[in-house]
Parts: C-alpha cells; sequence; structure tokens
C-alpha cells in the first residue's frame, strides 16, 4: 500500500509567495515518507503546469497527489481532472488550501503562515497515503424536470426544456399563469403588453404533449435526489369544471355577494370570490376563492360548470430536476412610510401600474382626475437603516417607462421623479434621455434625508432638498405620490425551505457562485431561474430561465449520472444493528438486513448522500465515511499536532 | 488541440472565445454536441482572463477564468482555432451553415513548444505588449502572458526582424517561419456569435490627454497593474515611475456622452471602478482615492452592499462631470469639474487619473454574415429580435447572440446570455424539422 | 498544558464543513481577516457527522482546543444538523471529564457561509482564552 506521491506547491503568481515561503514548505515535506515529487510552480491552474503535472504522473507512476493551492472551492476539480488525465484515480487526489487558508489569512504573520502551509500539506499528505481508489456511483436519471412557478421564468425554461425533447411538469401555486407580467401592460423595449407575453407562452406550451401545468398546486413534499426526486403536490381544486359554459360563469360571478380586495390590483379593486384574473387569463376560465366563499349556492343557482364536489388531489411525480422559478414579492411600505396608508393619494409602482392599465382616457384615482405625479424612489431598496441594503434593479427603467407610458395616454400630466441617482444602466439610458425631453422632472435627494410627504390644506406636499439644484429646498403638489417599491424575495418560502435551498445575505435564493454559476445550487440537480436568485428585469429573467434550462437538461439528457462515490460504508463484523445509525439518517438511506446468522445496517448507495450524521451516533464505532475514515482523520491529526 | 485531420463539419459554430463564447461551447459540448470555437486572438479567455478580481466577490479573476478555460480546451467535443478569423459566413438552409475561416500562422508548432521562452529571451525586437495594454514591452517572440491558453510562444510577424535568434534557441525546433494562412470551409447546423466588445479610446476625448499625459491611464491599464500576471510588483505611474498616492476615476468616459456618439450606458464601469478603489486601498493603504461620478449604478447582486463597502473604507465619491484635465510639470494632473453637490466649478490635483473606458460593439459583427444579414441595433450591437422572451435571437434563424455581443453587460449577465443562446442553440439542434 | 507552540499559540484544531463553513473561513482569508496561524482546519461534509474520538484523539495529540464550525441551520443535509451536533458536544464533554480535561476546551458555533468575520472572533476569543488558562 506505499503510494509513490507527487506534491505540488503554487506561488499563485505571488498570491500565495507573497507571504508563504513557498520553497521552505516544498523542503519541509519533499522527504515526507512516500513523497517521490515535489516541486512548487508558479500557477499550478495553469496549462503548462497541467501538462507536467500529466507527464509526471505518467513517467513515475505516481498513484497520489496533492497540490496545495487556492480553495478547493475553485480547483479541486481541475485537478482531480488532471490525476485522471495521468491515468491515475482522481480520489488518491488530495486538495490544500494555503491561500485563502494560509498565505491571505496570515498575511500579517509570514513565519506562521508557513509553518501552518508546511503542516497542512503534511496533513494531506498523511491522508493521500491511505486514500483509496474510487469510481462513481452511476445512477440513471429520470429524463424530467419540474419548474416550480409559471410566471415568465419558469413558462419560458418549460418551453425550453420541451423544445429540448424534455417532460416537464409545470407547477403553479396561484390558478392562473403569468406571474407579475401578466399584471403589467406594455412593457419596455417592445411594445408587446405583459398580457401578450403571456399569451402567447401560454399559448405555445399549452398544446405540447410534453408539459403538464397544474395550477392551484404547491409542492408538499420532496424526498429523493439528483437523478431522482419524488416530489408531491397538491392541487387544490377551482370548483369550475373545465369545459364550462361562459356566458351562465358571468351571471354567476355577477350574483355572487362576496367581495374581497382583488390581490392581482394589489387591493386598489375588489372582487368577487368566484372570479377571473383579466380577461384573458390563462387557464380561460375562473376559480372559487373557497376560502372567502359562504357556499351562499348563488352561483351555483345559475351555473351548472360550478362544482362543490371537486377534491383536493395529490399529485406524486418522479423528475431528474428542479428548476425553481417562484419570482419575488413586490415591497409593502410600512404604514407611514412616505406617508402610506395615512393619506390616500400615497400609492406603491405595483398599483400605480395597474391604475394606469384599468384607467381609460382620463388618469383618475379615487374619483379625482390626476395630473401631478410625484414618484419616490427606491423605496424598500438601498435602506439605510432597514434590512434591504441592495439595489432592486429593475425600478429605475421600470418607473421611468410607466411615467412615460401615463403621458402617452392621458394627457396633461406632469411627472417629478425624487430620486437618489437614476440607474437606467445600459441601453436602458435612452428611455431616461427620452424622459428628460419629454420635460419629466429630476430631482435627487442626499442620502441620509430623503424626501417628506405631508398633507398640507387638503393638499399632498413632497417636499426634497434637492441636490441637482445644489440643496434647495423644493416642494412639489402631488394628485398622487408613487413609491417606487423594489422586489424582495417571496415572504412565503415553504417550497425553498422543503428543497432546503440555500438564501444569500439578502435572502434571495442563493448560487453556487456569483460570477460563473449563477443558475446551479448546492444541492445538485435543483437550478434556480429569474427574481427568487435576486432582481431582475424580464429579459434577465428569461435569460436566466433558458441558462437553467440548460443546465437542469443536462442532469437528465443522458438518462445517467454518475455520483460520488464518497458514502457511508459499515463494519459488517462490528455492526450489532440498534438501528440508531437509521434513525440519524435524514435521507433514509439505511435499513436493517440479514448477514449470515445476524441483523446488520445496509446503506443505500444511489441515496447515501455521505453527509456522515450516521457515524457519530453508532455505539460500536462501526460505520466510516469513504475518504474520512477514521484512519484517515487521525493521520491527518498527527500531521497537524507535528507528532 | 489543432490537427491536420480536423473534421470540417460540426453541429455548433462559436465565433468568439471569451467568457459569453466558451460557456454556449461548454453547454454545447456537455450536452453532446460538437462545438468549433473561432478566437481571433492567440488566447481564449477573452478580457475577463486579464481582469485583476471581480466584484463583488472580489474572486481573483485569472484564479476562475483558468479552470474554466482549462475545462474548455481539453473538452473531447471541442475544437478551438485560435489566432483566426470569420470571413464570412453563408445561410445555405436551415441547419446549414457555411463558413469560410482563416487562420493566420503562428510560426510555432503548437503541439512541440513546451513555453520554455527561451525564444523570447533571445528575440532582439521589443515592443509594446497588448497584453499589458502597452505599459510594458514584449519581445517579437512571445507567449501572450503567462496564463494563456494554449500557453505557447507566437511570433509577431510583423514586427519581427527574421534574425532568427528565436529559431536558433528553440529546444524543440517549434519555430516555423514556413507556415501559412490556412483557409477552412467548414459546415455547422447552428451559429453562436460571442465577439464580445471594444473599450473605448479615450484618446478622441482630447480634453482628457490621454496618450499625451503619461500619468492617465485607461481602467484597462489600471486592471492590468492590480493583476496577479501585472507587469509591475506595485501601482506605478507610468510617467515616471513613482508609486501614486492620490487617484482619481473619470467615470462615463466614452459612455453617455452623445459628442463622441455613445448615448448609453456601459453597466460596468461603475462597479469596476470601485472594485479597483478598493484594491487600491488594499495595494496601497495610504493613498486617497476620488472618483468622480453621474451617477453611481451598483445594481446588481451584492452591488450596492459593495458600493457601501467602499465609502466606509475611505473612498472619495464626488458627484461631477469632468470638464478639462491638464497636466502640471510634475506629471501630477488638475481635474477641473462641476461639483454638483456644491453646485460650484473646482479643481482638484490628482497623481494619476484612471478614465474607466467604456464598452463599445465589436464592428466586425457587421461583416460576419453575408447574403441573410445580421440585423444591428441602433447602437451597432447585435439586434435582438425578441428581447423579452427569447433574448439571444437575432435576425437570423439559427444563429443565437452570446454576452457582450448585444450590449454592454458584466459577468454573470454574460454568462446567463450564454446560457440562454446555448439554450435555444440545444433546441435548434434537437427540435425536427 | 503542551507547551512548545509555533508563535506560542495555543493550537486549536476546527472541524468545518466543505459547503458552508469553509466558504466563511476561506472569505476570511479573502478579506485579510486576520486570526492566529496555530488555527488547523480539516474540513468534512458536514459538522454532524465529527466523532468523538476525532476530538479525544486531538487533545490526547497535543492540540489545546477543537471547535466544530457547524452548519446550523444552514446544514445542506436537513435540519437535525444543530441538534445532532449539540449531542455529539454533549457526549465528548462526558468523555473529556472522563479524562480531566477541561470542557471549555470545546467549543462550537454555527457559521453560515458568510459568518467570516463572526469565525475569526470565535477564533480570537478561543485563543486568547486558551492563552490565558494554559499560563495559569
Amino acid at each position: 500500500m506505499n503510494k509513490k506521491l507527487g506534491v505540488y506547491i503554487c506561488h499563485c503568481g505571488g498570491n500565495i509567495s507573497d507571504y508563504v515561503d513557498v520553497e521552505k514548505v516544498k523542503q519541509a515535506v519533499e522527504n515526507e515518507e512516500g513523497v517521490f515529487i515535489a516541486k512548487t510552480t508558479i500557477f499550478a491552474c495553469g496549462d503548462a503546469n497541467q501538462k507536467e503535472m500529466v507527464d509526471d504522473i505518467k513517467n513515475n507512476n505516481l498513484d497520489g497527489v496533492v497540490v496545495a493551492s487556492c480553495s478547493p472551492k475553485l480547483h479541486l476539480l481541475t485537478f482531480r481532472a488532471v490525476t485522471e488525465r495521468g491515468n491515475m484515480n482522481k480520489y488518491n487526489y488530495v486538495h490544500v488550501n494555503i491561500r485563502e487558508q494560509a498565505s491571505w489569512a496570515h498575511s500579517d504573520n509570514k513565519e506562521g503562515a508557513t509553518e501552518k502551509a508546511i503542516l497542512l500539506v503534511k496533513s494531506a499528505i498523511a491522508k493521500v497515503r491511505l486514500s483509496e481508489p474510487l469510481y462513481p456511483i452511476k445512477i440513471s436519471s429520470k429524463k424530467a424536470v419540474a419548474v416550480i412557478g409559471a410566471g415568465v421564468a419558469g413558462m419560458r425554461a418549460a418551453i425550453e426544456l420541451s423544445n429540448m425533447g424534455c417532460p416537464v411538469t409545470l407547477i403553479e401555486r396561484d390558478h392562473f399563469v403569468g406571474g407579475r407580467v401578466a399584471q403589467w401592460d406594455v412593457l419596455f423595449t417592445t411594445n408587446q403588453t405583459g398580457k401578450e407575453l403571456v399569451t402567447n407562452l401560454y399559448n405555445d406550451l399549452i398544446n405540447r404533449k410534453n408539459i403538464t401545468l397544474l395550477t392551484g398546486a404547491e409542492v408538499i413534499s420532496n424526498a429523493g435526489s439528483i437523478g431522482d426526486f419524488k416530489v408531491r403536490i397538491k392541487k387544490t381544486p377551482r370548483y369550475i369544471k373545465e369545459k364550462c359554459n361562459d356566458g351562465h360563469l358571468l351571471k354567476a360571478i355577477q350574483a355572487c355577494p362576496i367581495e374581497v380586495p382583488d390581490d392581482f390590483n394589489f387591493n386598489i379593486t375588489n372582487r368577487k370570490a368566484i372570479y377571473h384574473n383579466f380577461p384573458s387569463e390563462y387557464p380561460h376560465y375562473p376559480v372559487i376563492d373557497i376560502k372567502n366563499c359562504t357556499r351562499c349556492g348563488e352561483c351555483e343557482k345559475i351555473c351548472e360548470s360550478v362544482d362543490f364536489t371537486q377534491k383536493e388531489e395529490i399529485i406524486e411525480i418522479e423528475v431528474g430536476s428542479i428548476l425553481m422559478a417562484t419570482g419575488f414579492d413586490s415591497y409593502t411600505p410600512a404604514e407611514g412610510e412616505f406617508g402610506y396608508q395615512k393619506f390616500d393619494t400615497v400609492i406603491t409602482l405595483p398599483q400605480f401600474k395597474r391604475i394606469i392599465d384599468l384607467n381609460d382616457k382620463k388618469l383618475t384615482f379615487k374619483g379625482k382626475e390626476v395630473k401631478s405625479i410625484v414618484y419616490i424612489y427606491c423605496v424598500g431598496s438601498r435602506q439605510i437603516d432597514g434590512d434591504n441594503k441592495y439595489c432592486s434593479r429593475y425600478c429605475c427603467t421600470s418607473v421611468i417607462h410607466a411615467a412615460i407610458q401615463t403621458k402617452k395616454k392621458f394627457a396633461n400630466i406632469q411627472n417629478y421623479h425624487f430620486t437618489r441617482g437614476i440607474r437606467t444602466y445600459g441601453k436602458q439610458e435612452i428611455l431616461y434621455s427620452d424622459s428628460l425631453k419629454s420635460g419629466d422632472i429630476y430631482l435627487q435627494s442626499y442620502e441620509e434625508d430623503p424626501p417628506v410627504v405631508l398633507r398640507e390644506n387638503g393638499n399632498t406636499l413632497v417636499k426634497i432638498n434637492d441636490i441637482l439644484t445644489g440643496g434647495k429646498e423644493i416642494s412639489v403638489k402631488a394628485d398622487l405620490v408613487v413609491l417606487v417599491t423594489g422586489m424582495i424575495p417571496r415572504k412565503d418560502n415553504k417550497v425553498g425551505a422543503l428543497l432546503k435551498l440555500p438564501k444569500g445575505r439578502d435572502n434571495f435564493f442563493n448560487e453556487i457562485h456569483m460570477k460563473l454559476r449563477p443558475v446551479e445550487t448546492v444541492i445538485d440537480g435543483i437550478t434556480i431561474s429569474g427574481a427568487c436568485q435576486g432582481p431582475k428585469n424580464i429579459m434577465e429573467s428569461v435569460n436566466s430561465a433558458l441558462s437553467a434550462a440548460t443546465k437542469s437538461f443536462s442532469y437528465v439528457s443522458k438518462g445517467m449520472l454518475a455520483l460520488e462515490p464518497i458514502i457511508a460504508r459499515i463494519d459488517k463484523n462490528l455492526c450489532t444493528w440498534c438501528g440508531a445509525c437509521a434513525e440519524a439518517c435524514p435521507f433514509d438511506a439505511i435499513s436493517v438486513e440479514k448477514d449470515e446468522n445476524k441483523d446488520i445496517a445496509a446503506i443505500n448507495n444511489s441515496v447515501c448522500k455521505g453527509c456522515g450524521m450516521c457515524l457519530p451516533v453508532c455505539p460500536v464505532n462501526a460505520i466510516n465515511l469513504i475518504a474520512y475514515s477514521d484512519n484517515e482523520i487521525e493521520s491527518m491529526i498527527d500531521a497537524l499536532a507535528g507528532v | 488541440m489543432s490537427s491536420e485531420k480536423i473534421n470540417t463539419s460540426f453541429d455548433a459554430l462559436v465565433i468568439g472565445g471569451g467568457i459569453a463564447g466558451g460557456e454556449s461551447a461548454l453547454n454545447l459540448a456537455n450536452n453532446g454536441f460538437r462545438v468549433l470555437i473561432i478566437e481571433k486572438d492567440l488566447s481564449i479567455g477573452g478580457k475577463m482572463i486579464l481582469l485583476s478580481k471581480v466584484f463583488p466577490s472580489l474572486d481573483c479573476s485569472a484564479c476562475i477564468t483558468t479552470p474554466k478555460v482549462s475545462e474548455i480546451s481539453r473538452h473531447p467535443g471541442i475544437t478551438i482555432f485560435t489566432n483566426s478569423k470569420v470571413k464570412s459566413i453563408i445561410k445555405k438552409s436551415k441547419n446549414d451553415f457555411e463558413a469560410e475561416i482563416i487562420k493566420y500562422p503562428r510560426y510555432v508548432i503548437t503541439e512541440d513548444c513546451t513555453g520554455c521562452q527561451l525564444c523570447e529571451e533571445a528575440c532582439p525586437v521589443i515592443i509594446p505588449d497588448q497584453y499589458q495594454y502597452n505599459l510594458v514591452g514584449r519581445k517579437a517572440a512571445y507567449i501572450p502572458f503567462s496564463i494563456a491558453s494554449p500557453r505557447v510562444a507566437a511570433i509577431d510577424i510583423e514586427n519581427c526582424t527574421l534574425c532568427g535568434a528565436c529559431e536558433k534557441v528553440c529546444p524543440t525546433n517549434c519555430i516555423d517561419f514556413t507556415q501559412e494562412t490556412e483557409e477552412y470551409l467548414i459546415k455547422a447546423k447552428t451559429v453562436v456569435v460571442a465577439t464580445g466588445f471594444n473599450l473605448f479610446d479615450p484618446i478622441k476625448i482630447p480634453r482628457f490627454g490621454f496618450g499625451s499625459y503619461k500619468n492617465v491611464l485607461t481602467s484597462m491599464q489600471m486592471e492590468r497593474q492590480l493583476a496577479p500576471t501585472r507587469p509591475f510588483n506595485t501601482i506605478l505611474r507610468p510617467g515616471d515611475a513613482k508609486v501614486p498616492d492620490n487617484l482619481a476615476y473619470v467615470l462615463c468616459t466614452g459612455s453617455r456622452d452623445v459628442t463622441i456618439g455613445n448615448p448609453i450606458c456601459s453597466q460596468i464601469c461603475c462597479m469596476y471602478s470601485i472594485k479597483q478603489a478598493q484594491l487600491l486601498m488594499g495595494a496601497l493603504p495610504m493613498a486617497d482615492v476620488t472618483i468622480y461620478y453621474i451617477n453611481i449604478r451598483s445594481f446588481g447582486k451584492g452591488f450596492e452592499e459593495f458600493y457601501s463597502q467602499a465609502k466606509g473604507m475611505g473612498v472619495d465619491f464626488i458627484k461631477g462631470k469632468i470638464g478639462k484635465i491638464t497636466e502640471k510639470e510634475n506629471g501630477n494632473l488638475i481635474l477641473r469639474y462641476e461639483d454638483i453637490n456644491e453646485n460650484k466649478v473646482k479643481e482638484s490635483e490628482h497623481d494619476m487619473v484612471i478614465l474607466s473606458v467604456g464598452v463599445l460593439p465589436n464592428p466586425d459583427n457587421a461583416t460576419l454574415f453575408h447574403g441573410e444579414e445580421l440585423k444591428l441595433d441602433p447602437f451597432s450591437f447585435v439586434n435582438q429580435t425578441e428581447p423579452l422572451a427569447s433574448p439571444s435571437r437575432t435576425s437570423i434563424e439559427g444563429v443565437f447572440a452570446a454576452g457582450t455581443a448585444t450590449g454592454p453587460m458584466d459577468i454573470p449577465d454574460s454568462i446567463l446570455s450564454a446560457g440562454s443562446a446555448s439554450s435555444e442553440a440545444i433546441s435548434y439542434l434537437i427540435k425536427k424539422p | 498544558m503542551p507547551g512548545g507552540k509555533a508563535n506560542n499559540n495555543p493550537k486549536i484544531l476546527v472541524f468545518s464543513t466543505e459547503k458552508i463553513s469553509d466558504p466563511a473561513i476561506d472569505m476570511a482569508g479573502l478579506l485579510k481577516l486576520h486570526y492566529p496561524p496555530t488555527v488547523y482546519t480539516i474540513s468534512i461534509p458536514c459538522s454532524s457527522g465529527v466523532k468523538p474520538i476525532w476530538i479525544m484523539y486531538a487533545y490526547e495529540k497535543g492540540f489545546d482546543g477543537v471547535f466544530i464550525a457547524a452548519d446550523g441551520s444552514d446544514c445542506p443535509y436537513g435540519d437535525s444538523c444543530t441538534e445532532k451536533t449539540g449531542k455529539i458536544i454533549g457526549h465528548t464533554h462526558a468523555l473529556m471529564k472522563e479524562m480531566d480535561i477541561e470542557p471549555a476546551r470545546l467549543r462550537m458555533a454555527a457559521i453560515c457561509s458568510v459568518c467570516s468575520e463572526s469565525f475569526v472572533k470565535q477564533m480570537k476569543s478561543f485563543n486568547e482564552y486558551l492563552l490565558k488558562n494554559s499560563n495559569v
């Protein structure tokens, strides 16, 4: 079992060698037992060095390699691949992080950093001496993807997967598809309306045999893992038969005595307990809001399509990958924030957009004509005191676009923008120029001195100390104050919690790598797209949806996946089957099995995720995690202890 | 690796081997399609591989690009032509594109070069190094940069004096002056345009003095000074090799400026300038850094927090447009600007000025396709025919645009756009006619 | 306490986790947040997979302190992690008592993937504590 080892210590072009004496590290380890080659290199990850390593491995028949460089997050896979190209088993490769955890962490103490690097490399050598060759566990992967959320991102991803020949279950919690975009009128950059965009996507997907759309559907449990997720979905009924009589239904809606705030219109209007979303919503038949329905029976009397006997359904699907497109919530201002809920002239941007859509010819709100509109930017975003530190990205462009649309649709509108610096990035800049040309007035508040909304003699006034006029106090009388509210993560994170998706500092779902892997997550097989990962406009959401579709597709396209062989292993001789391990396993990967004449624990290799939770609970120490066995850990401790 | 037996037909042709082209190629190849990447430069990796660190995670750019680049270059489904150019692409019919490719000679046998750099030492010619943005010189026989892929030498024939010194020292005899330009005719079923962007050349704004004032640099030159493969070991003023201690950034140089013909915002300059400012504060703890801006556009994930962090570190942000820069005898620079917060015209002195240059379209896009036209938008980026529902679609069915070919964007947006383009390309390849 | 350490700092062994606490520890380096260089990590998949015998082995080999940089509620393997890691601490404390090792030499805290500052604070305070108590 004596291995021939190669050890490479990286300068990282100074990132390591400026603080760690890499030559000294090399000298300290080159005589360790088993070390056949020890080298330093300027960039271990560079092509030239990779080539050299392959040659070293082949020419000398190395069967263990250690590279001491940066975080394994960056290069573990790179070097595993290098060893494979040298025809070595890649699990006989051990990565040491002497950059983030030595040179950079201890850049204040070069000697200490060097000492630490030496011990870390020695412990890796100790580990690789004991490592064993491993082979991936091959499992089959169901060629099907669950897309959660049927907004524009989810629908677009579903269509793309369908194009690739992959069956999709599209799961929407609401009874209607289209998400936020359905609520918007004319969209920026095209003259399409949100309804049109949603209509096009819906018509495209509804006729496809390989897309199953489930509305009113919520994921209630998830088991399994990449290649084989078992997703249970609760589908609540609409209480309306699918083939319904439109005329009768319309009358039934009129007859319903219940009125509740319509959240499709952000509560600026009311709807009945039996309701549509908008005239061409999808699927194109209404729903009974059973929570608010009093079962008075008025609708049933009029319309034969009403069916209160419909039952909740539980649907179970098996998919190889899950694509998240659960979107965002709009920030709701606190009571009194810029006069919200205190003055009836103060509304949010989403409400304003619905008002533009719902009004014709004349813009009125609460019966009064609106001419002077003040927009207060960054409400709920870039908070100085609150938790939402981030910029919501879409709002500057969105509100300027809405302001322009308002002027186009209604006469005599004057727009006043109370900003914190306009962020119409990229080509959106043109919209801002257009808005300036059309006579919109822009003011900017100081960071610590936001505008104030107040009421004087029955008028709503907005006051600002304006940067752009050298700090002058300016006061504008407003018929309507629009709070430009940003995007916040979904308040209801049930599905995220269920799938155990990690969140970032901003509470949106977190990707694996901010720069290069923006749609993958730490949970293998689950991708994230659209605004559930962070604020985005439609184009950006669709780009991320299609990216996620490609990644999800690559998990399932081959029908087969190779999984990490690092899993738990039972020592049959020691095991006396007490069941403690099975109880500790969060994945139900352990069951009891007969071995000769006694019961022992058995690991299900494709379910075991290699977390190791079963290890410490075993009273007879009969379980080891492959690559983290007692021998390996203890030899690492020996090396780190310097004994 | 290139060889004589290159198959002349591929599933997908990807034009551009930067981060967007590379990501597109990987997505396609990982789903079983065969891809050819055409890269005009000597190395793949585009501009990203030359950057210092990336915002807002401050990952070392070279460190995260190199694994991607190695993955691309060793993928069995991907063939790469570097130092090559698309002469023309003609769409014959659905799923049938014919591309004429010119592969320029490197005058080095790629397979035999070990990258030992002896030729570089021997070469007597010194000219400005374009990969270090002319901050230092390079030889006419040279390795483009230390983490280039492929990391092999090339001869710059325009500047070579044909003295033969390199040939004499080359241990593997891989220098070959008989190499000639090769032309390929390549068939592909789909095309991804990932031609990237050009940086604004500030020589077009004479009042900033770039080109005549030595201590006025572009942001890409500063990027190189901060990169791990940097030309100097510290930050230096090119004028007198003095370490600067009072630096100024001029944002929107060549962006949001109708006078130079570019009315749009470049989307990345605010953030890379803030990043550089943070790195400078780390590299030169005593230095003052001032950023002159119109609006700070820290709109992406973690950006606003990164901006706050820079303010917290002491970077001085001044809202104001620069009118004129003048040079003092000692090489310091006087910036005349309108301070918006105080509503008056002011002057300030800095010992180094960095122009945060903007993103311009790659003019090559106009001439790639013959026959059916690849339409451009009003700013000369590749036109997106369905910007909302299918952002990577172009005016030619089967041709998809990835990354900054369609407009300014940062790295994650380029990756997403590349994901989108490759996704549509995969669908286009799979969908039965 | 065993003496003669590099920089005279106590030796601390950290059991960190690949997906959660390692990124935070890496980021501490990235941000150049310094902590004593006599802190060493052994990285494992999940903090509820640490065997008490490993911890005991570390004391035996001369480590002054052991710190579990736990996944806490961020654990990718499930919500039970915190509770299970807690049980490991309890069990190890019992073993430590038997061997006459002061329980305060074993510490645990949840270190989320961006908790770099918290990690550094923990290391500094643990180091100080061990320093004080080894000088007694």
